[in-house]
């Protein structure tokens, strides 16, 4: 809980706890030698544990959306009952899954680029360190998804499917699209998922600073850079995400 | 004593002579005075021919009379022929300085009689005929006027019918008249008595074609005492009481005679006739463009009725705004037994204008079936379209769902809490 209410307390303790722990490891281990001491290998358990829940529930979400389109192919008509049934199915688990595979992927490469900017800052630390206290930032996605996936149902649930007569043609479904995707409640969900972002980007922040030894302002910098060119990204892709 | 007697025989023989001279004289001139009469009766009439053989009131007619010269070798002048009648009015002039007629010969003269206010009845006009040497003739024949208009009445006539439905009508036409009437024809006119119903707007009715059919019978001639039948459809389009009016036309010799005949038919709905009914409609937006919204309407469509709908087709109908669009611009269901249904969809583009008038649009759907005798029936349902979540407005891009309270209420909870969480660890750093 700590990390969400005082992540820069929550960090520095787990740095200097493990400070102290290489510490006592060189009165206990004695002829150990100066890495078997202090180079205790930061644990990812609790962080997958993080990144894991986090996939699996914005993977909710997906599957929402999945059943939007499964609805879809299914009012075209383009598909006999049996495959729509096996698409279906493999549409649904390939959506949990490819939310868990992302969450993870995700979570290197964002570790990987802090890591790669706080370089530039003349940052001090492994890279396992940043891993482990990037995976603690995805706390506030886990909150992100449960919200995402009550606004993502209150839409699927009350929303008319529009009906797409060629499958085959993706401007068509585009088309068909469109307006369901400047629906006010999936726009909120956006605005939802970006404001969970920046909460995640506070907690990298002091993950960061104590991770790779910087100062606040470099710890600012150093996750504010990668965070902001995403949500720029994000807007530019869809103009109305904040258009609530 | 001798002479006496000598001068009463010669008185005697005076008196036979003179008796008998007298008696001579009488002969020649009882001869002459036959002779006379001869002469007066070789003009004849043989006989007339009256048109009609028999008059209405204020009808026109023609009598035809045939003057004959009787005489053997003689021609006659006849000067002057004329109708006489108190009555009857004498609508044609007298004949003058005819001419002679040779010996056998006839002549047929015209006269034309109007039976002007006078009652039923039999009436007796006089010719008279002229000619030379005070030779005239009267002849008087019988007129009769009848005033019995020939009969229209109900031969047949179900005793139940319905709305959209065909019924037969009979009539039967008479003649009571004691004459042929001719050229009779009866011609029909439906009428919409004031407490008919009005058809319903979207209500069902039949499609086009007029109610009674045919609308003319044309029946010909009458002979007396004879009848004819003229046989009408009648396929009502509203509910209520109906007036159907038949006009009887028929002509005595030239003159036109009318009668009517007013027929009251109470329609009401068949129990029998397919009812469809639309169940299961559902409204589905699919690629909209600028302005336009388009949209999948689907359901069922289900005969509630005892008797088949043929030929079901399911169409948008006209409203402005609404367009039918491919690849359902129509859909054809078919036969539908009773209690049998059929799904079907349509497509429809319904424009930006016609989708901001009021709540929302109400897509005419128009159902069409024909009954087993081939007639057309049509029923239009409105579908109400609502504009759904998920849909534009238009170019501006702006939303319009509601969103629900709570759910703004929970969500402005969330942010305060996050911002507060946010604000909180930058104050214990």
């Amino acid at each position: 809980m700590e990390v969400l209410t005082n992540p820069n307390r929550f960090f520095e303790a787990k740095a200097k706890g493990e400070r102290e722990e290489k510490g006592g490891g060189e009165g206990k281990g004695g002829g150990e030698g100066e890495w078997g001491r202090g180079k205790r290998e930061p644990s990812l358990k609790i962080p997958a544990l993080i990144v894991l829940t986090s996939g699996l529930v914005g993977g909710i979400s997906l599957f929402l959306m999945a059943g939007v389109t499964f609805e879809m192919l299914r009012k075209s008509q383009t598909l006999p009952q049996e495959a729509l049934g096996v698409v279906s199915a493999v549409g649904g688990v390939g959506a949990f899954v490819g939310a868990v595979v992302s969450s993870f992927v995700i979570w290197v490469v964002a570790a990987a680029l802090f890591f790669a900017v706080s370089c530039l800052f003349k940052g001090e630390g492994k890279f396992k360190r940043t891993l482990e206290f990037v995976g603690y930032g995805y706390i506030p996605t886990i909150f992100s998804g449960l919200v995402s996936a009550v606004l993502v149902y209150n839409f699927v649930s009350t929303t008319q499917i529009p009906v797409v007569t060629n499958v085959a043609d993706p401007a068509e479904i585009q088309k068909a699209l469109a307006p369901l995707l400047t629906s006010p409640l999936l726009r909120l969900s956006s605005a939802v998922g970006i404001l969970f972002m920046l909460w995640s980007a506070n907690i990298w922040i002091f993950g960061l600073k104590h991770a790779r030894n910087l100062s606040t302002r470099d710890a600012v910098l150093t996750v504010a850079i990668p965070v902001a060119i995403y949500i720029l990204v994000l807007l530019l892709r869809n103009p109305s995400s904040l258009g609530v | 004593m001798r002479f006496p007697s000598s001068l009463s025989l010669l008185f005697l023989a005076l008196l036979v002579v003179g008796v008998v001279g007298l008696a001579g004289s009488g002969v020649s001139e009882a001869q002459a005075q036959v002779a006379r009469e001869e002469q007066k009766t070789s003009i004849q009439i043989t006989g007339y021919q009256l048109t009609p053989e028999v008059l209405m009131p204020n009808d026109l007619g023609t009598v035809t009379v045939t003057v004959k010269n009787a005489e053997l070798a003689k021609s006659v002048n006849i000067k002057e022929a004329r109708l006489l009648s108190k009555e009857l009015k004498v609508a044609s002039d007298s004949y003058f300085n005819i001419g002679r007629l040779g010996h056998g010969e006839s002549l047929d003269l015209t006269f034309t009689l109007k039976a002007t206010a006078c009652p039923d009845g039999i009436y007796y006009p006089r010719v008279l005929v002229k000619g030379e040497d005070a030779q005239n003739i009267r002849y008087s024949f019988p007129v009769r006027v009848d005033s019995t208009l020939l009969t229209l009445a109900v031969k047949d006539v179900p005793e139940d019918i319905f709305k959209g439905e065909r019924a037969r009508i009979e009539l039967a036409v008479g003649n009571p008249r004691p004459n042929t009437a001719t050229g009779v024809k009866i011609t029909a006119v439906a009428e919409r008595r004031e407490e008919a119903e009005e058809e319903e707007k979207g209500g069902e009715g039949v499609a086009g074609g007029e109610e009674l059919v045919p609308s003319e019978v044309f029946v010909g001639a009458l002979s007396r005492d004879e009848t004819k039948t003229a046989s009408f459809n009648f396929t009502p389009q509203t509910n209520g009481t109906r007036l159907l009016n038949f006009k009887l036309e028929f002509k005595n010799g030239e003159n036109l005679h009318s009668a009517e005949l007013s027929l009251p038919l109470k329609v009401t709905e068949s129990k029998k006739k397919p009812e469809l009914v639309l169940t299961g409609i559902e409204v589905e937006p699919s690629a909209s463009g600028s302005g336009i919204y388009n949209y999948k309407i689907t359901g069922d469509i289900n005969n509630a009725g005892l008797e088949d709908a043929n030929g079901v087709v399911m169409k948008i109908g006209d409203a402005e705004g609404v367009e039918a669009t491919h690849p359902y611009k129509s859909y054809f269901v078919g036969l539908l037994s009773p209690d049998d249904f059929s799904s079907f969809e349509l497509d429809v583009k319904v424009s930006e204008d016609r989708e901001n008038e009021g709540e929302g649009t109400k897509v005419p759907l128009r159902i069409e079936y024909k009954d087993e005798d081939g007639f057309l029936f049509s029923k239009t349902e409105y579908i109400a379209i609502e504009r759904q979540q998920g849909q534009r407005t238009g170019s501006s891009g702006v939303g319009v769902g509601e969103l629900p309270l709570s759910v703004v209420v929970v969500l402005l909870f969330v942010v305060a809490v996050v911002v507060g969480l946010i604000a909180y660890s930058w104050k214990k750093r």
